[in-house]
């Protein structure tokens, strides 16, 4: 729970498996109103069971037709996971215990550190927690040369900052951060993050325990550049967030669970994500999602191979596969984030009439304006991270 | 005196069956507790050098203590006193209840301990969670209050804020006393059911009337599980970062959220530990001090 709280609890990103029409009509009988609500209820406490307590011996040594990967919640539909290990041949385990980067580091460092199996072959850390496993040297290189279609990769993430050389991460799914508002709530559209701190909304606004995307919108507000982001020039933004947040102008600071309280209209407005928001607007036309004129934060999942990984040329063939645009076009539609594979748009586009709006949706598929906007967040050393994590810890009373 | 002593040595003499008795208890209370224990406290006067690397550096670092609680004092404080708010309300809900069952349940009496246990075969996190849908802003608490026109009373008494039940002081400790509350009703419960009912009688006989045999018969002999009741109750509210995480504000947080942060967020294992040591310490004294004040420690 917490950070990503949890509970906060914390923590998780996209944590409400709501579907998207599509899979809605596809797999409607498949899943029960309890088993919808499971998953979701537990990632938005940020109880995460299977996270980092798995077994270290379980991946299985010398068995070649083993794969493991563990991935955020509701972050794939079924089929993907059925129609790759039916081509494989693989006995491939898809588990969703990856709920909070920072839970799941602290649960995990031990035997990283000591470059023994920690039990999934893939794992899907945020940017900025896959910068630093890769500047500890916790991962390994992954097999390019098995992986051809990694040439798909959109040019916009190779060689991103936090993988310099491009050769120990793959993006899985990329996102915006941005304003989602309950317009039935807030009576009013909103453009502005300065919208957030409007005393109008006292004690009806959420933010992100993901402080990067809070911080870094706050100081893109006060014209500060996120992505030179140090401990000096985010002491006005910080600032800000802590007067809001002893002020009772914020209600929360939440993981993935804010979704719950938008739509119940707990929250007129919060700090949320691109995908999240694309969901959840299906079954709820009065949640809307806003890049700040201010501009925006851009993160991404990526998936790595921790340095005790055993079925390294397994995981390979997961991931050529997903980098094959038609099926990386499957897994977009299901969970309406911004895909790294280049030709999705195209695939989608060319399909039946929901895939056709899909692809024309700015949220999935943002024009060059909105991305000009768009901004990630600085990397940090040692020193500055923790400044930055001690600092909003105190802020949002922990 | 002479005759305990005489009885002790008769015990000795019995030979090692009764060490041999105890050695299963004694092993696992040293293996997992003691050995632990000593570790926590290694830990709490260690520094970590890197927060991404697990390993600590011994060096009596007492200031992890003073920083913590200088740090945290509005935590520790805002912890007790949800704590004790709630244990509060939980003998006041728990005794009657208890009470009734125990005097008045006759062979309902089963069906009517079941009922109280049995919504806690749901799990935890998913009973608080229910409340965050019955309190929210839309939800059928407000609106139903709303409509008799008695959310402004509640938000003068300080109960609501803003015209919101959820996020508050009150939601964080009505979650805590919800929670906890059969903790309370089963010790009271228990005692209350042992005390023989002719005693009252007896007290009636002497010319006492109800609330009077009540008062000095049955309420001093049932205190030893209010005591047991607001232990249980009281410490692991103390502890608990759950329901303030998920029913109250950033302003709401209790030491529980702080201990969670420290040691899962941040990685700072030292601080986290040296503050899991002073919300034991101050407990413990809590404790005794309690014992004494209500003069039960010979009755449990």
């Amino acid at each position: 729970m917490t950070s990503d709280r949890s509970p906060r609890i914390r923590p998780q990103r996209l944590a409400s498996p709501l579907l998207t029409r599509r899979a809605m009509l596809g797999r409607m009988g498949a899943l029960t109103g309890a088993g919808l609500l499971g998953p979701s209820l537990l990632a938005a406490c940020g109880g995460d069971d299977s996270g980092g307590s798995s077994n270290p011996t379980g991946g299985g040594g010398g068995d070649s037709k083993a794969l493991w990967f563990e991935n955020w919640p509701a972050y794939i539909d079924e089929e993907t996971v059925a129609l790759f290990t039916a081509a494989s041949g693989l006995d491939f385990k898809y588990t969703e215990g990856f709920n909070d980067n920072a839970s799941w580091f602290a649960k995990n460092q031990a035997l990283l550190a000591e470059k023994k199996p920690i039990g999934p072959d893939i794992v899907a850390p945020t940017y900025w927690m896959t910068g630093r496993l890769i500047s500890l040297g916790w991962v390994q290189e992954l097999p390019l040369d098995k992986i051809p279609n990694a040439a798909n990769l959109v040019p916009a993430l190779q060689k991103p900052d936090w993988d310099p050389t491009g050769k120990f991460s793959l993006p899985y799914q990329s996102g915006m951060t941005g304003i989602a508002y309950n317009i039935s709530v807030t009576g009013r559209e909103l453009t502005s993050f300065a919208d957030i701190y409007d005393p109008a909304f006292k004690g009806k606004v959420g933010m992100l325990t993901e402080w990067r995307d809070t911080v870094g919108l706050t100081m893109l507000l006060l014209g500060e550049d996120p992505a030179k982001a140090t401990i000096d020039s985010a002491a006005e933004a910080l600032d800000k967030i802590e007067e809001a947040a002893n002020s009772g102008q914020i209600r929360q600071f939440t993981g993935n669970d804010y979704m719950d309280d938008l739509a119940s209209g707990n929250f007129a407005a919060c700090v949320g994500w691109s995908g999240d928001i694309s969901q959840l607007a299906l079954d709820n036309p009065d949640v809307r999602f806003v890049i700040p004129e201010e501009g925006g934060m851009q993160w991404s999942d990526t998936m790595v191979l921790p340095a005790g990984a055993e079925n390294v040329d397994n995981a390979a063939a997961w991931m050529d596969y997903i980098y094959d645009p038609e099926n990386a076009a499957l897994i977009t539609e299901y969970v309406g984030y911004n895909s790294p594979v280049a030709g999705v748009q195209e695939i989608l586009a060319a399909g039946d009439d929901l895939q056709k709006a899909l692809s024309e949706s700015r949220l999935l598929f943002p024009d060059d304006d909105t991305l000009s906007r768009l901004h990630v967040f600085a990397s940090l050393d040692e020193e500055a991270e923790a400044a930055f994590e001690e600092r909003f810890a105190t802020i949002i009373g922990a | 005196m002479a005759a305990e002593d005489e009885g002790d040595r008769t015990k000795r003499h019995a030979g090692f069956v009764p060490y041999a008795l105890l050695s299963p208890g004694m092993i696992w209370l040293i293996l997992f507790f003691l050995v632990p224990l000593a570790t926590l406290l290694k830990t709490s006067l260690s520094s970590k050098p890197s927060r991404f690397v697990p390993d600590v550096e011994f060096g009596w670092e007492t200031s992890n203590y003073t920083d913590a609680l200088s740090t945290y004092s509005e935590q520790f404080i805002r912890s007790f006193v949800y704590a004790g708010a709630a244990t509060l309300l939980c003998v006041a809900i728990g005794y009657p209840v208890a009470y009734v069952i125990a005097t008045r349940g006759g062979r309902f009496k089963n069906v009517l301990l079941g009922l109280v246990v049995v919504p806690f075969f749901t799990s935890f996190l998913i009973r608080t969670l229910s409340w965050q849908a019955v309190l929210s802003d839309n939800g059928p608490a407000v609106s139903f209050l709303d409509r008799l026109h008695l959310m402004g009373v509640l938000d003068g008494l300080g109960i609501a804020e803003n015209g919101r039940l959820l996020a508050t002081h009150a939601a964080v400790i009505g979650g805590l006393t919800y929670n906890f509350l059969p903790f309370m009703i089963l010790p009271i419960y228990v005692s209350l059911e042992k005390i023989d009912l002719r005693l009252t009688e007896a007290a009636k006989d002497l010319y006492s009337n109800g609330w009077q045999a009540f008062r000095s018969v049955v309420l001093p002999l049932s205190l030893p599980g209010v005591f047991a009741g607001s232990l249980l109750t009281f410490i692991p509210a103390a502890g608990d970062f759950i329901n303030a995480a998920l029913l109250g504000s950033p302003n709401n947080s209790m030491i529980g959220s702080v201990v969670q942060n420290r040691f899962l967020e941040q990685g700072d294992t030292p601080t986290a530990a040296a503050l899991s040591f002073i919300l034991m310490a101050i407990i413990t004294v809590g404790t005794l001090i309690y014992a004494r004040l209500l003069g039960t420690e010979d009755l449990v």
